[in-house]
């Protein structure tokens, strides 16, 4: 008891090194269990890949091409749609419509194969190509 | 603790030690081995008092470096004692006493209310308290009406001070607390630092595990390799086609009109007819600004504006 009171001072050192060192492999432990596993940028990637999934893959994609239909008069309409792709031409359409038309087009999901505008007096004639 | 265990009485007279307790003694030493001071200091700590012990004692004691002050409040000042550790060491050795079995180191003049009679000390000297102050004294100069006293472990005072380096101890104890709090501080910051990555690593893979759940067939990463691939290259193109259409609409201002747009998955090309030149420079800047490739159609104001995807 005494030879270790004589080396009260040694042993609060230790003690506390050894504390240190625990709190230190402990620390190590968790930052290399994070990288070992790349948690983060897996859960990142999954994460981008669900967003992807969900613009480019949304099943209402359809429900949402068939409204361009709906925005212009019919007589100013032609329509072919098959299963995922669509051909349509509008014309004589005005600068509202026009603006209305080209906002609701770039706002879906689809890929745009062809995309074209013609003005011919005061009208527009546009003509579009996609499938998604 | 410290007034369990024996009280050695210290005194240059002390004969030489046989055996000291193994549990260690405490030390009582007599003015033969210190210097006191009292003042009364505008100061409210011992630690404070402390400070200026040095200065008081300046003049008054050889060799200031070696000397060591403890300080005490006594009534209404305090009592600076200066001791010089070595010098006690030396002697201590001499005697047969080993500093690791020194415990505490007290003063005589911590306890001098207890010494109300004198303490023989040897058989020519004794300790006695003489108007508040302890003092060696001849034994014949004693009173020989009055009745000597041994001192025992009550005469223990509170506070003592330790030897430094006490046994074979390589660290002070001021070294000890300073590397200890350092290395404590240091656990700490490594311990809440650990916890905060074990606690993220947690909070992530449940997030995973829940996202995996909810999407089963991006369990195989081949498979989430595989639709991130087709997504993102349709994502970056559909994206490039949606800022070009978004770029060309920004020039169409007063006296600038789109006659024409064309895109597809190549390239885009657009006409403008501009009203007068600096409509058409205007255009051109801002076709220029965005990367566009624009010529001029001839005999007219009108531009085309171009590029690939």
């Amino acid at each position: 008891m005494n030879q270790l009171k004589a080396y009260k001072n040694e042993i609060i050192v230790g003690l506390a090194l050894l504390l240190l060192l625990i709190a230190f492999g402990y620390k190590q432990g968790k930052v290399s269990g994070q990288t070992d596993t790349s948690a983060s940028s897996e859960l990142q990637e999954l994460k981008e890949v669900i967003a992807l999934k969900k613009v480019w893959g949304d099943k209402k994609t359809t429900k949402r091409v068939d409204k361009l239909k709906t925005m212009v008069a019919p007589s100013k309409v032609k329509w072919s749609r098959t299963s995922k792709k669509l051909s349509a031409s509008f014309s004589n359409l005005n600068n509202q419509e026009l603006n209305r038309l080209i906002i609701r087009v770039m706002n879906l999901a689809v890929k745009i194969q062809k995309l074209e505008v013609k003005k011919s007096g005061a009208s527009y004639h546009v003509e579009l190509k996609c499938k998604w | 603790m410290e007034n369990t265990k024996e009280l050695m009485l210290i005194h240059s007279q002390m004969p030489h030690v046989s055996s000291v307790p193994a549990e260690g003694v405490n030390i009582l030493l007599t003015p033969q081995f210190y210097t006191i001071k009292r003042e009364a200091l505008p100061v409210k700590y011992a630690y404070q008092a402390k400070r200026i012990a040095p200065s008081l004692f300046e003049g008054l004691l050889e060799n200031l470096e070696h000397q060591k002050y403890f300080v005490f409040e006594e009534e209404e000042q305090w009592v600076f004692v200066a001791y010089d550790v070595e010098k006690i060491k030396t002697f201590l050795q001499t005697k047969g006493i080993e500093i690791g079995q020194v415990f505490k180191i007290f003063f005589a003049e911590q306890v001098v209310a207890s010494f109300h009679a004198p303490v023989l000390l040897g058989e020519q000297e004794a300790l006695v308290n003489l108007n508040g102050t302890m003092t060696v004294v001849p034994q014949i100069a004693l009173n020989p009406d009055e009745k000597p006293i041994r001192i025992n472990a009550d005469f223990t005072p509170k506070k003592g001070v330790s030897f430094e380096g006490r046994g074979k101890s390589m660290v002070s104890s001021n070294e000890t607390y300073t590397l200890a709090a350092i290395f404590l501080l240091f656990a700490v910051i490594y311990f809440v630092e650990g916890s905060r990555y074990g606690g993220e690593s947690e909070v992530q893979s449940q997030e995973m595990q829940a996202l995996l759940e909810n999407y089963p067939s991006l369990q195989s990463s081949y498979t989430r390799q595989s639709i991130a691939d087709k997504y993102k290259k349709i994502d970056n193109k559909e994206r490039k086609k949606r800022d070009v259409i978004k770029s060309l609409s920004h020039m169409i201002f007063k006296g600038s009109t789109l006659t024409s747009l064309l895109v597809d998955d190549k390239k885009f090309q657009a006409q403008f007819a501009c009203k007068d030149t600096n409509t058409a420079k205007k255009l051109k800047e801002l076709a220029k600004k965005e990367k566009f490739n624009t010529s001029k159609i001839a005999h007219s104001n009108d531009l085309k504006i171009e590029g690939t995807l």
